[in-house]
């Protein structure tokens, strides 16, 4: 009899054991769906629900507060869908919070997803309806890809064919294996350094110059910046201009004066005319310059007769002894 | 052919007949509970290492032999779910009660039938007992009751199991295995398979006994009526499961 109470414990034991497991699992599902505890329902309203199905997940802010309860069609362009959130989150969900379709990793179950709006509206109560936003699906993702992808096959055949280009470049090649270039080009920063250090003192003297000016020290700054200099270089200009005018006038009396010396040339007027238009004038001269001719000839044996003549012949005599 | 037909026919009218009488002998006055406790303890408790054992095993074998093929799609971490799935809806019922009819199908059928062939039957009846509601009912009632148990503690270990073959390749926590498991199941997984469980019970405990019951005369007729016993549950195990399917699908509950 012993025996049979000891096996009845075991029996008794394992019926427990057995119906403890169906109890503990079949609460353990039922909480994934929130048949036990106490909820409170949620309206969210989209156009298109992507594949949703009642017993989905609710998520605010990445936690598990409820399931996809219903959804309704309302009419063709917008979709009830009702959400069973525990009762603890009344205190968080807001009116104004923002619900989305997503999906539990890239190929996994469609879930909502509330986000806070953060503006201190109201807290939803029971059967309130939530702001919707629609999130870009992965079809429409994969079009934007697809054209992404398109420009980088298109860029790659271009960047392939320029690096074709710079390969089959020799005088880049013979630039980038040249051994002397980058001392070379270490000499010519070098250079460089020192011609910047040299403008750098140059740009410091212009400072200084240009200091100088401003401050009216020198001539070219009592030049530039002197009034009275200034006034003076003006009435001087002044005058300048006042002389040219007259040389002007001058000039232009000078010039009638010409054209009418000349007037008066061409038409025979005056002595210059006859000396340079006159063709008798040019023969009598040419008579008168025979008989002066002649004239000193005559002359000549005169004086060659005196010379002979005993009255003059001593005097001749003594002058050729002075020259002696 | 035809007489092959003619006999399985036959057989199925008369456990129809035979079992037939069952509802009302148990719901008759005078219950043999003492009788009940004692077919629980010996077909419940006792096949519960045995059971146990190969939902372990089970367990253990299916989560190896599918991660392979849930590597190749890259969703390796969803074997708990299914895994949890194929256990709660499918292996663990089928399994267990194949394991229940090989260890109770042949024992009832073996044990009846030697009662039967040394004529202790005849002499319950003489002496007044009623053999069909003493050995018959309590038997009966005990196997459609510990079933559902059996399976239910056979699921838990096997799903053990399954936790265990994860971790050998992987690392995944007790929390979060459990956790993913129970994700994958709802009620509708877990209802049909527990209430199939408790027609695979009635049906081995009920063959058994009927095969028992009806032993033929002789040593041989022991041997070949726990045979048949294990054969034609097995077979009733699988036809119940074909039917359960049906049913559940019909509800639209897969």
């Amino acid at each position: 009899m012993a025996k049979q109470t000891f096996n009845n414990i075991k029996l008794g034991l394992f019926i427990l054991a057995g119906l403890l497991l169906l109890i503990i699992g079949l609460y353990l599902i039922g909480r994934d769906s929130n048949l036990f505890g106490r909820n409170y329902t949620l309206h969210v309203q989209f156009a298109h629900v992507q594949g949703l199905t009642p017993g989905n997940n609710v998520r605010y802010a990445g936690i598990q507060v409820g399931t996809v309860k219903k959804i309704k069609i309302l009419n063709d362009t917008l979709i009830d869908v009702s959400m069973l959130i525990e009762k603890r989150m009344q205190q968080f969900i807001r009116i104004n919070d923002q619900v989305i379709i997503s999906t539990d990793g890239l190929m996994g179950n469609k879930m909502l997803q509330i986000t806070a709006a953060k503006d201190g509206s109201a807290f939803a109560k029971e059967g309130d309806v939530l702001r919707s936003k629609t999130m870009l699906n992965i079809d429409e993702m994969l079009v934007v890809l697809n054209k992404s992808n398109q420009n980088i096959a298109v860029i790659s055949e271009e960047l392939k064919a320029a690096v074709i280009r710079l390969n089959n470049s020799e005088a880049l090649w013979n630039l980038l294996n040249n051994k002397l270039l980058p001392q070379q080009l270490l000499a010519s920063t070098a250079n460089i350094r020192a011609a910047t250090a040299k403008a750098n003192l140059l740009a410091n003297d212009l400072h200084t110059i240009i200091a100088d000016v401003k401050a009216s020290k020198g001539s070219m700054g009592q030049l530039l910046r002197d009034t009275a200099i200034a006034y003076h270089l003006t009435t001087a200009i002044d005058k300048i201009k006042t002389v040219g005018d007259e040389a002007d006038s001058l000039a232009n009396e000078l010039n009638a004066l010409t054209h009418s010396v000349q007037n008066d040339v061409n038409n025979g007027k005056g002595t210059i005319h006859a000396l340079l238009k006159d063709s008798s004038l040019v023969k009598k001269l040419n008579n008168s310059l025979q008989n002066i001719e002649k004239g000193t000839e005559g002359f000549n044996q005169n004086m060659e007769a005196l010379k002979s003549n005993f009255l003059f012949r001593g005097y001749f005599k003594r002058l050729e002894k002075k020259k002696k | 052919m035809f007489a092959n037909l003619k006999q399985l026919l036959t057989e199925t009218g008369r456990l129809g007949r035979f079992a037939s009488h069952f509802f009302p002998q148990t719901f008759q006055a005078r219950f043999e509970l003492a009788e009940f406790i004692r077919q629980c303890y010996i077909i419940g408790y006792k096949s519960f290492p045995l059971v146990g054992l190969t939902g372990f095993i089970m367990g253990l074998v299916l989560t190896m032999q599918l991660r392979p093929a849930l590597l190749d799609y890259g969703v390796a971490t969803e074997l708990p779910e299914m895994v949890g799935i194929a256990i709660v809806r499918e292996i663990g019922p089928v399994i267990t009660a194949l394991i229940f009819a090989g260890k109770i199908g042949s024992s009832i059928g073996a044990e009846l039938g030697s009662m039967r062939v040394t004529e202790q039957i005849d002499a319950m009846e003489v002496s007044g007992t009623n053999p069909y509601k003493f050995l018959v009912v309590t038997r009966v009632l005990a196997a459609t009751v510990m079933l559902p148990l059996l399976v239910i503690t056979g699921d838990a270990i096997s799903l053990y199991g399954s936790y265990v073959g994860v971790n050998i390749r992987g690392t995944t926590s007790f929390q979060l295995f459990f956790k993913m498991v129970f994700d994958g199941l709802a009620f509708s997984d877990v209802m049909p398979a527990v209430i199939k469980s408790f027609f695979f019970g009635f049906a081995v405990g009920m063959i058994g006994c009927y095969k028992g019951f009806n032993a033929d005369k002789g040593t041989e007729g022991v041997g070949r009526a726990a045979n048949s016993a294990v054969v034609i549950s097995s077979v009733a195990v699988f036809i119940l499961d074909l039917l359960a399917v049906q049913i559940t699908d019909l509800f639209g509950l897969n």
